[in-house]
């Protein structure tokens, strides 16, 4: 088993608990042991990186301060932002001494641990699409998705800036394709899967973010999709909750289903419903199950 | 785009034209600094700026000429540093100077390894500042097609209109030429596409004399085979110079200087290096090694990401492959210290213009130093003149029209050559016969060729007829530019019977021939083609001595 | 090498799109720039694009190669060609086509010039030397002022797409490179036009402009600098303000999110009563937490601790973003690499010759020439 520390982020906490369930139930299938980390905050998503980067700084460095302090050499996430900002401010520390030592002389005088460097951050999509955990992935997708059409959804922050994310080439990734592949669903292509889902304008600047979010729903239902799968919790939400708005402005009634990544994976994996939490979707997860159980 | 700020801020209404977009000209692309006496690094003055260009030059320079730019290099930098610039600095928050070629002192200025960046786009601000006020235009993707001069005065421009097509007369009380050089005759050059001598071309076919055709200056470190420029703020910075073995060769050449001597003697070390067959797949390498990772990241990102990209070299670690290539042209359009011309209405500035601050050769940092002062100079003139000229003038169509005639018989020819042949046997012949070193049967042969090409030019084919972004027709007419401007040079310097500065014959005239040779040269265009006269060089303070580094 | 090309052609004259296939013969070192002149001067003349410098410095050649921007002579193709891949060459995004490859820059430029992007020195008599100013305050204005105007960010960003009118990415870091210029004048005044609809708060953080960019100048990055820089001078009523400033509220007092509160924290009461039937339809669904009792953190009080110690430190504002490029040049020769580089020398086993000077060798041959 591999020892990761675990840090959910604010949705998996609250509005996507879903998220979390479905992680942490999934994880010892794929060879993971999660040690949830508490004493931690929000990661400041590009908000809190925006409005007070310093701030911003201290407060992902007591999040890695407090991962590396769990004695695992990799912190793992479930949301595209917090994996941006966390690998950005460990890029920051570990390559300028003297930042690592103004951040860590103030964490340790609050009673937080100083941090040196030692943690890896890494979304939970990228431990499960290549390596060991891919292989445990497909063991473990014993129940599979028997063909369904998914359509996955990356989002920006998993992808850019490649140079701090760096997991897969930006403009022709592979990991979600291959996780469905695996789970024996069978990958959609459409260009808008790479672009902007609008999350983070959708309340300042709501019409601008629906034309966005459109363009990935309208794609992937063209192109057969019967359901999306995202690896962030907030393309999740602006996906899933905001298709009703969708509706509301083009009278376009998508009725598209939208999973979590940990969620796709553990119905592949044979989650029961109460580790899945569908009823907790906007949008209606029951024509996925109804193919499914046939 | 100095000289359109002066004459805008004198009281003038400007247009400006250019066939390109103003900052994507290639003084943008000039690299390692911009010189002036202001003494930040070390002790300078403009006297100690004047001796050095004007031994730079080989003592072809005009005198004169060359204390004005040196006298008033430092308020114009100053004015640009206000504007905005973005220079680098030094300890004490000062603008930062460096070390640069043939310099007795450090004094050019410069950021990090992109100065001609960061000036052309402090320049366009201004610009837009001026749009902003009303009363400067500019013409973006205007093609200059031919002076429009009317009773013994220059009235305007006839241009090619790239966005829309079509040939338009614009119109002006005084016109500047401030339209670059010409290295893309050879093949092997810094240049940008852009560059093909455009304004000398139409001036020398409105009648006006061009000086010191004779003179293009070959930069020691350019990227083979791509020709783009490593700066030589490289060797500023401390870089070296080594051949096949390692050995630094430049002591051997210029014993004090090494590596900073002037231009045209680095590179015919370095070619003699290469001839010697102590060169490593034709070129030389520089080596920045020994400057570690962080000041070649810091003071030279740029040229490392140009090796990086174009030579597949990290100069953190490995030495660069450099050769020398045609950069800048010393030559021009003749003006005099407030860049006018002998017709009335005509000016110029920069490196289109001679008049004459560099003389044999030009040292680095100093071109882009001339554009802004003589920019500001001849945009001042311009504006001071058209503003005296209180009438109005009636232009006629004629221009126009001439211009008219000649594009129909021009898209009208379906059979013939592509010019993209003419082109590249003008590059690679011009590199081959008129280059770092000139041989009397090479440049003999040379004009051979050109007169080859020129006749196969009369039946050449412009492949797009239509009117919209017609690159294809401005590319065509360039290269007629550049073969009557080749013409000029080869002859210049087949009748240049000594070597001077740049112009180096090794085999028949070795030397220096201050009797006979010390002046300029003038060509002009006739029926038969260019005619050749000389005229003195205006000496001040210094008289010729021998030229060691 | 045979590298064959597909472009989109568009004739503006008659309104046609065609996609043309091209196949050329070219040096192993050529780049798309290299294959497009070849294609013009020797299969089809009419073929037209921007090009000047052909080194990355002017800005003229940005178009899109399967349907990313990049620079055409900075893309070498020699992988490409070897692959076998077709890529497909099309203008740039976001902006009208004039023909073929070629874009009309207008709109970009009129987005530029509406940022006032000169100096505002706040004088008019310039003195009688430079301005003193620190390496430091200069070092703030780098990445901006690496900018070529080529228009990849524009041409890719999401926002835009969506909102023609946004400024967009060229236009806002230009905007960052003059507020944070330690000799501009006008920093308030251009913070509350930049904060206008449209502007600032407009940015999706696709950072699509990050990726594309050339020259490393990271346009995103810039636009955060500028919103912090505009909420330090409490230009911030803006709505995306407002939602940033709660994001930071949250974290010094409950430390998670307080996701309910958002939206009327962001749009306001009034607005807020107006999405009521949206928000039961996810009140239905269990995505509107109760705010009543908070979700803390543990240990919350290190996170308010913190806030006023850094809120001391007064690392306020644009200050505040490290821009991580000495750690990413690391990343670039890898993590060993670098180190094990640093290591051995720059002369060590394979490496070139260390260079000498020719007296320095007792059997070098004498000073020739």
């Amino acid at each position: 088993m591999r020892h990761v520390a675990y840090y959910k982020g604010c949705l998996a906490s609250l509005s996507a608990k879903e998220l979390d369930i479905a992680t942490q139930a999934l994880a010892p299938k794929v060879g993971l042991e999660l040690e949830e980390l508490e004493a931690v905050t929000c990661c400041g998503a590009g908000d809190i990186h925006e409005a007070e980067p310093d701030y911003y700084l201290h407060l992902n460095a007591r999040i890695l301060a407090y991962a590396e302090a769990t004695g695992a050499d990799t912190l793992m996430t479930v949301c595209n932002v917090c994996t941006l900002n966390l690998r950005q401010a460990n890029h920051a520390l570990k390559g300028d001494e003297a930042l690592l030592g103004r951040v860590n002389a103030n964490l340790v005088s609050v009673g937080a641990p100083a941090y040196s460097g030692g943690v890896e951050v890494m979304h939970f999509l990228w431990l499960v699409a290549a390596g060991e955990g891919y292989e445990l992935l497909k063991e473990a997708a014993h129940k599979g998705l028997k063909g369904l059409k998914v359509a996955p959804f990356y989002g920006c922050q998993i992808l850019r800036p490649s140079k701090l994310l760096g997991f897969e080439d930006p403009d022709r990734p592979e990991s979600l394709e291959r996780i469905i592949d695996a789970c024996g669903g069978e990958a959609i292509d459409y260009p808008a899967k790479i672009k902007c889902c609008g999350f983070p304008i959708i309340q300042a600047r709501e019409d601008v973010a629906l034309a966005e979010l459109i363009q990935p729903i309208e794609q992937a239902k063209e192109a057969g999709a019967d359901l999306m799968v995202t690896p962030c919790p907030l393309c999740h939400l602006s996906l899933d909750a905001w298709q009703s708005k969708l509706r509301k402005q083009t009278g376009r009634d998508f009725q598209m289903p939208i999973l979590h990544l940990s969620q796709l994976i553990g119905v592949a994996a044979g989650l029961s419903d109460s580790e899945l939490r569908f009823k907790r979707h906007v949008v209606s997860v029951a024509p996925v199950t109804e193919k499914l159980a046939v | 785009m100095r000289a359109a700020i002066e004459a805008f801020d004198t009281g003038a209404s400007v247009g400006v034209v250019s066939k390109l977009h103003p900052t994507r000209s290639h003084s943008g692309a000039a690299e390692g600094g911009i010189n002036a006496a202001l003494g930040n690094s070390a002790e300078d003055s403009p006297e100690q700026h004047a001796f050095d260009t004007v031994k730079g030059s080989d003592y072809l320079g005009d005198q004169d000429a060359i204390e004005i730019l040196a006298q008033e290099a430092p308020g114009d930098i100053y004015q640009l540093e206000h504007w905005g610039c973005v220079f680098s600095r030094d300890d004490q928050g000062r603008l930062a100077q460096r070390p640069f070629g043939a310099a007795g002192s450090p004094r050019t200025v410069y950021s990090a390894d992109i100065t001609g960046h960061v000036l052309i786009h402090v320049l366009y601000e201004q610009v837009m500042k001026r749009m902003e006020q009303g009363g400067m235009t500019v013409h973006e993707e205007y093609f200059a097609w031919r002076l429009a001069v009317e009773d013994g005065r220059c009235v305007g421009v006839v241009c090619w209109d790239l966005l829309e097509g079509g040939l338009e007369l614009v119109v002006g009380k005084s016109v500047v030429l401030a339209t670059g050089g010409m290295g893309r005759i050879y093949r092997a050059t810094t240049n940008a596409y852009a560059c093909n001598g455009d304004g000398m071309a139409i001036a020398l076919h409105a009648g006006l004399p061009l000086k010191d055709m004779e003179f293009m200056q070959f930069h020691p470190t350019t990227l083979y085979p791509s020709g783009v420029l490593i700066t030589e703020g490289c060797r500023g910075e401390g870089g070296y110079l080594i051949n096949r073995d390692g050995e630094r060769f430049m002591a051997r050449y210029a014993p004090k200087a090494l590596e900073l001597a002037s231009r045209d003697v680095v590179s015919r070390s370095e070619t003699t290096e290469i001839e010697a067959g102590r060169g490593v797949n034709g070129s030389v390498l520089l080596d920045l090694r020994h400057l570690g990772a962080e000041r070649v990241l810091t003071r030279l990102p740029g040229s490392r990401e140009l090796a990086m990209t174009f030579a597949g070299v990290d100069p953190i670690y490995d030495p660069i492959p450099v050769r020398p290539g045609a950069h800048y042209h010393m030559g021009g359009v003749e003006t005099d210290n407030w860049g006018a011309t002998e017709l009335p209405g005509l000016y110029a500035a920069g490196e289109v213009a001679c008049v004459s601050v560099h003389g044999a050769n030009r040292l680095g940092g100093n071109s882009l130093m001339e554009t802004i002062t003589f920019g500001r100079r001849a945009g001042q003139a311009a504006a001071e003149a058209a503003l005296a000229d209180v009438g109005q003038h009636e232009v006629s169509g004629e221009e126009l029209a001439k211009a008219e005639r000649g594009l129909e018989t021009l898209l009208a020819r379906n059979e013939g050559e592509r010019p993209w042949k003419i082109r590249d046997e003008l590059g690679a012949s011009m590199l081959e016969n008129y280059g770092v070193f000139r041989y009397p049967e090479r440049m003999e042969r040379q004009l051979e060729v050109i007169a080859g090409l020129r006749e196969r030019y009369e039946r050449v084919v412009v492949e797009d007829k239509g009117s919209v972004f017609n690159t294809d027709l401005t590319q065509a007419i360039e290269l007629g530019y550049m073969l009557d401007l080749a013409w000029c040079m080869v002859q210049a310097g087949l009748a240049r019977e000594e070597s001077r500065g740049a112009h180096s014959r090794p085999s028949d005239f070795p030397e220096r021939d201050d009797e006979r040779f010390l002046k300029h040269s003038i060509t002009r265009w006739t029926d038969e083609g260019p005619e050749l006269s000389y005229e003195e060089v205006r000496m001040t303070k210094w008289q010729p001595e021998v030229r060691t580094y | 090498m045979k590298v064959a090309l597909k472009i989109w052609r568009y004739d503006a004259v008659a309104g046609e799109r065609a996609l043309r296939e091209y196949e050329v013969d070219a040096p192993e070192e050529a780049t798309l720039l290299d294959c497009l002149d070849l294609v013009k001067d020797r299969v089809d003349g009419t073929l037209a694009y921007r090009k000047s410098c052909r080194m990355m410095i002017c800005g003229s050649c940005g178009m899109r190669m399967d349907g990313a921007a990049v620079l055409a002579c900075k893309t070498r193709m020699y992988e490409i060609a070897e692959s076998g891949h077709v890529p497909v060459i099309s203008a740039m995004g976001n902006l009208p086509i004039v023909k073929d490859l070629v874009v009309d820059m207008e709109p970009f430029w009129r987005k530029i010039r509406a940022v006032t992007p000169w100096l505002e020195p706040g004088y008019s008599d310039p003195g009688e030397r430079e301005n003193v100013v620190s390496r430091e305050e200069m070092a703030a204005i780098h990445k901006e002022s690496l900018c070529i105007m080529c228009g990849c960010c524009v041409s890719e960003c999401n926002s835009m797409e969506a909102d023609p009118d946004f400024l967009g990415p060229a236009a806002l870091a230009k905007g960052m490179r003059f507020v944070g210029d330690a000799r501009d004048q006008a920093r308030v005044e251009r913070l509350q036009a930049y904060s206008e609809p449209h502007g600032i708060w407009d940015c999706t953080r696709c950072y699509f402009c990050q990726e594309r960019c050339p020259k490393g100048v990271d346009p995103r990055d810039a636009i955060a600098k500028l919103g912090a820089e505009a909420m330090k001078e409490g230009i911030d009523s803006d709505l995306g303000a407002k939602h940033a400033k709660w994001f930071v509220t949250s974290a010094k007092t409950t430390g998670w999110l307080r996701e309910t509160e958002l939206v009327p924290k962001t749009q306001g009461v009034v607005r807020s009563l107006k999405e009521i039937g949206f928000a039961m339809n996810l009140l239905r669904h269990g995505k509107v937490p109760p705010p009543i009792p908070p979700h803390v953190a543990k240990h919350v009080g290190e996170a308010r601790a913190l806030y006023d110690l850094v809120k001391h430190e007064g690392r306020e504002g644009a200050q505040g973003i490290v821009q991580v490029e000495k750690p990413l040049s690391r990343l670039e020769h890898g993590e060993s690499g670098y180190e094990e580089a640093a290591a051995r020398g720059p002369y060590g086993p394979g490496s070139f010759a260390r260079p000498f000077l020719p007296d320095e060798n007792e059997t070098e041959e004498e000073a020739g020439t």
